[in-house]
Order: structure tokens, then C-alpha cells, then sequence
């Protein structure tokens, strides 16, 4: 009986010109969305790529000069492009693409995409994140809203229940029906997707983003059974298709547009942030505390007078100009530590203020855990930031130490590409499918509870169904 | 006789509890929005003070530093001394250059949060001081924020959907139409009333609600400009609301029942507002693709890596290429490393230009593409209308930049001249300073005045279309 109903429902919709105009659409757009995304990852991914081994060729072929030269001239971060940002480009556009690694300093990535880009962006990007998140409940509201208010109105409910058909079978079959003509516009979208993954394997195999990209798939499949279920319990209840219809288009704005910018603006409020400025000039009235400096210095001078077990520092067998410069950057990376880490630690408090406003929609946690599993959310950027401003760290260590230990005091000193190559080659990792997920944790269980909602909502505004 | 039409249908318009709601959920919108726009300027505004404040403290404490200096006839380092006007021009005379937010600005954020409305200007490339940005939570960023723009760009229309979309339907799914009609009146004058009726609330709501927070905020009228821009900002909002009135009334003309009327509104106003400025922005970055900035810093560094290679043979070149700055032994200001170090950076500038061009043309490429096709979408034109009128579009920003690039050459000019003539800075008063000359209301009324024209537009079509549709309405059926 289920698959009877169920198959009547897809012939329906199937016939239904709206319908198809629609299906067609929503193809379109994620074949399109698809298509540029895969071009811009490739386009950018390749530039990055290319970059990354340019700085480091520079770095190699340096002139004979003094180490601290060599830590001036740097090196750069480049960004790179996580595959699936294809699929969800996340806040890619607004996080900068590159950092310089200089002695010294840890600098901000600069060079935020979007500021390359027209104003019209801002009324969203069109990914097919955006297609699946925004266009595709609306297709489902389309789809289902008449499922029991409209037989409802025709009068055809009252006889199907007086056939003896069981509640649990009209339900289960309505909303197989939804989801077999769902599965028509989503199997032919995921197959395009995974083309376009496909495309970019001059970048590496697919393998790593296999995990990924299955979860992706399971987070918005429940996402989407989330919203067959509130839209057929909205339809059980209403008493009219019109009544039905209006509710959920309400709520399909609410969810897609309003919730999600009237959150941000109140996670912010909760957790305001400095201006840079601000965060700017604390940071370098920090830095600039010579007094501070001169007393962790003096310590470094008897540290070294005990171990080496000499009375005076002329005698320590090193060159102190080398641990001085190091002592620097150990108290310059502590301060970097405070603010920057303050600062993410207050947009990690901004987000999850986000992630918790999930409650009001559905939306809120499926979008979270789309651009964590894509790799472009704020965890995976602050991941990147770390593992660049830690090969800073190293490369300034690996400087220091050369100074200390092999030039001496007043004598001019060079070093040479045997030392460049000592620092190693800038790589870097997305982390594992687990530490996303784990990041976005919140998410998925504001997610299943919003699919269990739902389910349990549908159930019973279907217990009872009233025919008139 | 409009008028009875009118006293009834907002008799039955009252008393039906939707338009409460639909004001309800306007009035909370209009009220979040503002606050979120008033509370973002003086964020901007806080952070203005204090920049200046630094820039203040800061020149104040080398002009101190210099009197004891002079006084105590101190040696100092020459990157700390600030009497070298290498120095000053370099980090410790910057200066900051400020785009002040308009007394309107509340009104809609615009691009204000992502292009940054203050600059520290020094002698460096003109890149790496443009290169820096407000710090703000990409994930904001992203999402947009709630402004004003936001609710009357998003919201408002689908409100007035949401009390029009059944105008005639209702009335022909109860049965009251042919009853209605059986009056001495016609069809068309019934849906003006209703329109007019449905177009009167909404307006006097939206307008008097944001008056009615712009004053909450502090918004001064009497500052030169915000009367005649507040008048375009109401024209803005009516001729929007308008176009989606005859959207709403051309659809009910084609006489569907409500529910496919709905669907139907709800899907023009998903293309309109969401699908048809995306695709316009996936197509123009598409055509005109503006390549990653990393091409750029590598062309720079490997720009200047050549010239500082060629070093003292550069200064040579810039010597014969600016023969005023030639004063006393040049042959001697070969090995002075200032000298060397402003001519270094005048050939990487020569060098890295053609690949900054590069971007700013595919910019301008896409933008003129946007600035034809916009007219496809009111929505578009309505978020530039409201930027253009709040001062937090892209064209004040680019005026903004412009005028920053041409101080940035008169201050780098200003220290090279000083570091040429081997100056030594006494005081502070002669560095250059910035005034930002805002746009004229004429200019910023002009573009609105497009803008308003191409919601206008369709906005007739669709009434026309309608008006004649309304003679063919099958009243029953």
C-alpha cells in the first residue's frame, strides 16, 4: 500500500509542469554552481600551488647573508583551496589568502577575496551549499504542502481513509513520494558534484576527501528528511493547502534568510570584538615594553653563565646576539599568543553563539556543519593560521640557533643555502574528517534533534488526521 | 465611492489578524535593523577616535622627543630618530586618513564592513598600506549583516506578498467577488482600493517606523544633506514597494487560485532577490575572473628582490629621471643606503604596476558588467539606491581610495624631497594632511535617481499588463 501511494504521489508531481520547471532549475543551478566552483578551485588551487613552491625557491636560492637578514627577507603562507570548497566555498571569500612569515612578527593574511569582488556578492554566494540549503527545501515546501491538506479540500482523503488504508502506510507512502521525487533532481546534482571532484585530481587523489564528502552527503540528506517531515506535519494540520502553503513558505524564510543574519549580529553582541586598531595598538604597547625585555635577557645571561659554569659572559662559547634574538621572538610569540589567540578565541565564542541559535532553525546546523566538513569553515582557517604561524616559529629557530652557535660577537657573519635548506618545506595537511566533525559537534546534534522533531512532529499531526 | 471601498476593506483588513502580524514582524525587523546599523557606525566611529588619538599621542611623544634630543644632544639610532625624515615618513609620523561615515549611514551597512573606512598612510608601496583591513569575523562576513537595507531588500517584499497575493483569489474563493461587483463598480477600482489601501499602510509603517528609530539612534536631520537624501531614501522604499504591489497584482490578474498564486510570488521573489543577483555575481566574476592576490605579492617580491640587486645603479637612473632632486656630491649618494632604499622602491613600483593593473581592470571589468545587468533585479538596484544614500556604496569607497592614493603620492614626494635634501625634521606641522571631500548630494542623487528609474520601469509594465489583464478576469470559475 505504501509504495502505491508513494508511486501516485511521484506520477503526480512528475506531472505537475510547476514541478518540473522547478526540478529543472534547481539542476541548472547546481550544475552551474558546480561548474564555476570547480573552475575557481582549480584556477586558484593551481596559483597557490605554483606560489608556495615559488617562495620557496626564493628562500633556497638567497645570497650568502646573516641569518637574521635571511629571517627578515621570510617567506610567504599561501592558502591553500580545500577540495571541497567546491561545494561549499564557506568564508573562503573573506579570509585573506596570504601571510608573510617574517623575523619578528606574525602577520595578519591578507587579501580577503570578496574585496576583488562587486558588491552584488553580498547578496550570497551561489554554491551549491546555497542550492542545497536554500533552493532545495523550498522545493520540497512546493512539492509536499498539498500532501494531506489538499486531499483534504478535494474530498479524496475522506475516501482514501474509508479504503482502510493504515495512517502509518499514507504517511510513510506520502513522504516516499516526496523523497522519490527529491531523489530525482539530488542523484543527478550528486553525480555532476562528484564529476567536478573528479576533475581536480591533477591536485592530489580524491581518497583523503572521500570521508568528507560522505558525510556531507548523510548531514544534508537528514537535513532535507527534516524538512519533508515539518512540511507534511504542517500539511496534516492545516486546515486548508493555502493555510498550508503560507505557513511553510514563513517558515522556509525564517529558517533560510532571517534566522541566520538576525544570530550573527546577536553573536556579536554577545561577544563584540576590538577594532584593529584597537587590537593593534595594545599588541604593539605589549611589545614595545623594553623593561620587560632587558630583565628576561639578564636572566638569559646567568642561565648561560651557570650552565656554561664560567663568571662573565665573554667566556660563554656562544654568541649571546643569537639568544637574544631568539628571547625576542619567544616573548614577541607570547603576546601574539594572547591577542590573536583572544581574538579567535572571541569569533570560536561568536560561532558557537551561532551554532546554538540552531535551535530556532534547521538551517543554522546543516550550514555549520557543510562548510566544517568542506574545510571552509573558522576552525579550519584557524588550523591554517597555527601550522604557519608555528613554520614561522621554526623558521626563526632554526636562524636563531645558527647565529648563536656559529658567529661570534663583532665579526660580520654569512651564512648559506646549506642553512636555507635546513628549514623545511612548508606543508600542509587538512586535518581528518573526525576533527571536523568533533569541531562541529553541536551541529550535528542540534541536527538529529531537529530531524527527530520533526519525524516525531509529523507523527503526530498524522495520528489523527481529520478529514474535513 | 473609492473611499467606501477603501473604509470597508480596511474594515475586513483589520479585523483579519494577519495584517497584525505582518506589522508585528515588520515593526521588531525595522527596530533590530536599525539598532544593528546604529550600533555599527559607532563601532566605526569608536574606532575613528581612536586612531586619531593614536596618531595624536604618538606625534606629540616625537615632537617631545625631538625638543630633548636637540636639547641634550643625544645620539639615537637612525630608524628611532625622529628628526629623520626616513623615519617619520616610514612609521613614526603616519598619519591615518579617515572616510567618516555619513549622518545615514545607519541606515545600511552596505560594503562598509568589509572595505576599510581608515587608512595609516606611509611611505610605503601603495599596496601594502591599501592592504589593510578592519578585523571582523569572516563567518559575519559572510552571513551578512541585519540592517535596515536587509529588511527593506528582503523582508518587506515578501510582507507585502504576504497580504496581496490573494487579493482578488480570496475574495473569489469566498464568493464575496461577484457580490462585490454586483455594485455599481468595477473591477479595476476595487483592486486600486485594495492596493491603494494595502500601499498607504505599509509605507506610512515602514517610513514612520524608521524615522521613528533613526531619531531613537540620534540620526541629526539638520546636517547638510539628510533631508533630501532621507526624501530619495522614502521615494527608494516606495518605488519598491510599488514594483512588488504590481508583481502581486499581475499575478492575481491572471486569475490562478490563491495557492498557485503564492507559489508563483514566492518563487519571482526567490529568482529576483536570490537567484538573479547570484548568478549575476557567479557570471561576472566568471567572465572576468580576478586572478588570487598571491600572483601579485610574488610579482612584487620578485620585483624587488631584481632591484634591490641592481641597487645603487637604480638610484643613478632615478637621479637622471628627477634631475631637481640632484643636490650636492651625487656621485657620494650612491652608497647612502636612504637614497638607494627610495629608488628601490619607485622600480618595483614601475615593475609590479602592470600586474596591479591587471586586477583593478578585471574589477572595473566586472563592475561595468553589474552596472548593465543590474537592471535585471530590483533587488539590486534597491541595494544600490540604499548604499548610495547611507555613503557605505562602492562608488564613495572608490572616491575614497582615489583621493588616499593621490595623498599617499604627495606624502611619499613630501619624504622623499626632505630625505634627498638631507633634512632634519624640527617639528610635525608641515607633514601633508587629508581631508576627505565627500561626494556631492548631485552626484550621489543622480545615481539614486538611476537606480529608482530602473525599479520604475517594470513597475509600469507589470501595472499596465495587469490593468489590462484585470478586463479578462474570469470572476467565477
Amino acid at each position: 500500500m505504501m509504495f502505491t501511494i508513494a508511486r501516485k504521489e511521484v506520477v503526480e508531481t512528475l506531472r505537475d509542469g510547476r514541478f518540473r520547471a522547478l526540478a529543472i532549475l534547481v539542476l541548472a543551478l547546481s550544475a552551474a554552481s558546480f561548474a564555476a566552483g570547480w573552475r575557481h578551485y582549480s584556477d586558484v588551487q593551481r596559483q597557490h600551488l605554483e606560489a608556495q613552491e615559488a617562495t620557496r625557491t626564493q628562500w633556497l636560492n638567497q645570497p650568502a647573508k646573516n641569518p637574521h637578514s635571511a629571517a627578515h627577507y621570510g617567506m610567504y603562507a599561501f592558502k591553500p583551496k580545500s577540495r571541497l570548497s567546491l561545494v561549499d566555498s564557506g568564508i573562503d571569500p573573506y579570509v585573506g589568502v596570504a601571510a608573510w612569515l617574517e623575523a619578528h612578527r606574525q602577520n595578519e593574511f591578507r587579501y580577503r577575496p570578496a574585496q576583488d569582488r562587486t558588491a552584488i556578492q553580498r547578496f550570497g554566494e551561489l554554491t551549491a551549499a546555497e542550492a542545497f540549503l536554500v533552493v532545495l527545501p523550498l522545493f520540497i515546501v512546493l512539492a509536499s504542502f498539498t500532501a494531506f491538506a489538499g486531499e483534504r479540500e478535494q474530498g479524496t482523503l475522506r475516501q482514501l481513509l474509508s479504503l482502510g488504508v493504515a495512517t502509518r502506510d499514507l504517511v510513510a507512502g506520502k513522504a516516499l513520494g516526496v523523497a522519490a521525487a527529491l531523489g530525482l533532481v539530488i542523484v543527478p546534482a550528486t553525480i555532476i558534484g562528484v564529476a567536478a571532484l573528479a576533475a581536480t585530481t591533477e591536485f592530489g587523489g580524491l581518497r583523503a576527501d572521500v570521508p568528507r564528502a560522505a558525510w556531507l552527503a548523510v548531514m544534508y540528506l537528514i537535513y532535507f528528511a527534516t524538512i519533508v517531515a515539518i512540511s507534511l506535519a504542517v500539511s496534516a494540520w492545516a486546515r486548508s493547502p493555502r493555510t498550508a502553503l503560507v505557513i511553510l513558505l514563513a517558515f522556509w524564510f525564517a529558517n533560510s534568510l532571517i534566522v541566520t543574519r538576525a544570530a550573527a549580529d546577536l553573536a556579536a553582541w554577545l561577544h563584540p570584538t576590538p577594532s584593529a586598531i584597537e587590537f593593534q595598538t595594545a599588541m604593539e604597547r605589549e611589545l614595545s615594553n623594553q623593561e620587560e625585555m632587558r630583565v628576561r635577557l639578564d636572566r638569559r645571561r646567568e642561565e648561560l653563565m651557570r650552565r656554561y659554569n664560567v663568571s662573565s659572559m665573554d667566556a660563554v662559547p656562544i654568541n649571546f646576539s643569537g639568544i637574544s634574538l631568539q628571547e625576542g621572538e619567544e616573548r614577541a610569540n607570547e603576546v601574539f599568543d594572547r591577542h590573536y589567540g583572544g581574538l579567535f578565541e572571541r569569533y570560536e565564542s561568536q560561532n558557537r553563539a551561532f551554532q546554538w541559535a540552531g535551535l530556532a532553525a534547521p538551517m543554522l546546523p546543516v550550514r555549520s556543519l557543510s562548510m566544517a566538513l568542506a574545510g571552509t569553515d573558522f576552525a579550519h582557517h584557524r588550523e591554517f593560521v597555527t601550522a604557519a604561524e608555528e613554520y614561522r616559529r621554526g623558521i626563526q629557530r632554526v636562524m636563531n640557533d645558527d647565529i648563536a652557535r656559529n658567529s661570534k660577537p663583532g665579526a660580520a657573519y654569512t651564512a648559506g643555502a646549506a642553512l636555507w635548506a635546513e628549514v623545511p618545506e612548508f606543508r600542509y595537511e587538512l586535518p581528518g574528517v573526525s576533527w571536523a566533525m568533533r569541531q562541529a559537534a553541536p551541529s550535528v546534534g542540534l541536527l538529529l534533534a531537529w530531524c527527530v522533531a520533526a519525524c516525531w512532529l509529523a507523527a503526530r499531526a498524522t495520528r489523527r488526521l481529520g478529514v474535513v | 465611492m473609492l473611499a467606501t471601498l477603501l473604509r470597508h476593506d480596511w474594515r475586513s483588513l483589520s479585523a483579519d489578524a494577519s495584517i497584525w502580524v505582518v506589522i508585528g514582524v515588520f515593526a521588531a525587523a525595522i527596530g533590530y535593523g536599525t539598532i544593528n546599523g546604529a550600533r555599527w557606525v559607532a563601532f566605526q566611529q569608536d574606532a575613528i577616535s581612536e586612531a586619531r588619538a593614536e596618531e595624536r599621542e604618538r606625534l606629540e611623544r616625537h615632537e617631545t622627543a625631538i625638543v630633548r634630543i636637540n636639547r641634550e644632544n643625544a645620539t639615537i639610532s637612525a630608524f628611532a630618530d625622529p628628526r629623520n625624515p626616513d623615519a617619520v615618513g616610514r612609521s613614526l609620523g603616519a598619519r591615518y586618513v579617515v572616510l567618516p561615515p555619513t549622518p545615514l549611514a545607519p541606515l545600511a551597512v552596505g560594503q562598509s564592513d568589509l572595505l576599510p573606512s581608515y587608512f595609516k598612510i606611509t611611505t610605503d608601496a601603495r599596496e601594502t598600506v591599501l592592504a589593510a583591513t578592519e578585523i571582523e569575523n569572516p563567518h559575519r562576513l559572510l552571513t551578512g549583516r541585519f540592517d535596515l537595507a536587509f529588511v527593506l531588500i528582503y523582508l518587506y517584499p515578501l510582507l507585502i506578498l504576504a497580504l496581496t497575493y490573494n487579493l482578488l483569489s480570496s475574495e473569489k474563493e469566498q464568493g464575496t467577488l461577484v457580490l462585490a461587483l454586483s455594485q455599481p463598480i468595477s473591477l479595476r477600482t476595487l483592486v486600486a482600493a485594495k492596493v491603494l489601501l494595502r500601499f498607504t499602510v505599509f509605507l506610512a509603517a515602514v517610513v514612520g517606523l524608521a524615522l521613528l528609530a533613526s531619531l531613537i539612534i540620534g540620526v541629526d536631520l539638520g546636517a547638510p544633506g539628510v533631508l533630501p537624501r532621507l526624501a530619495f531614501w522614502a521615494a527608494a522604499v516606495a518605488g519598491y514597494g510599488l514594483f512588488w504591489f504590481a508583481a502581486a497584482v499581475a499575478v492575481s490578474a491572471l486569475g490562478k487560485p490563491s495557492a498557485t498564486n503564492a507559489m508563483v510570488l514566492a518563487g519571482v521573489w526567490l529568482a529576483l532577490v536570490v537567484l538573479v543577483p547570484s548568478l549575476l555575481s557567479m557570471a561576472a566574476t566568471a567572465i572576468y575572473p580576478v586572478p588570487s592576490r598571491v600572483e601579485m605579492i610574488q610579482a612584487t617580491r620578485v620585483a624587488s628582490d631584481e632591484a634591490n640587486a641592481e641597487g645603487s645603479k637604480l638610484l643613478a637612473q632615478y637621479y637622471e629621471d628627477h634631475p631637481e632632486l640632484v643636490t650636492g656630491d651625487a656621485q657620494q649618494a650612491m652608497n647612502d643606503f636612504n637614497l638607494v632604499r627610495v629608488a628601490v622602491a619607485a622600480e618595483v613600483e614601475r615593475r609590479v604596476r602592470p600586474v596591479l593593473d591587471r586586477y583593478s581592470q578585471q574589477l572595473t571589468a566586472q563592475q561595468q558588467i553589474v552596472a548593465r545587468a543590474r537592471f535585471l533585479s530590483p533587488a539590486i538596484l534597491m541595494q544600490d539606491a540604499l548604499n548610495d544614500i547611507a555613503g557605505t556604496g562602492a562608488a564613495r569607497h572608490r572616491a575614497f581610495v582615489q583621493q588616499v592614493e593621490q595623498y599617499h603620492e604627495r606624502w611619499r614626494a613630501h619624504f622623499v624631497r626632505l630625505i634627498f635634501e638631507k633634512a632634519r625634521l624640527e617639528d610635525y606641522s608641515g607633514l601633508p594632511r587629508f581631508a576627505f571631500e565627500d561626494e556631492e548630494t548631485g552626484a550621489v542623487s543622480r545615481r539614486v535617481a538611476g537606480s529608482l528609474a530602473g525599479v520604475a520601469v517594470p513597475t509600469v509594465l507589470l501595472a499596465v499588463f495587469a490593468f489590462v489583464r484585470l478586463r479578462r478576469y474570469p470572476l467565477v470559475g
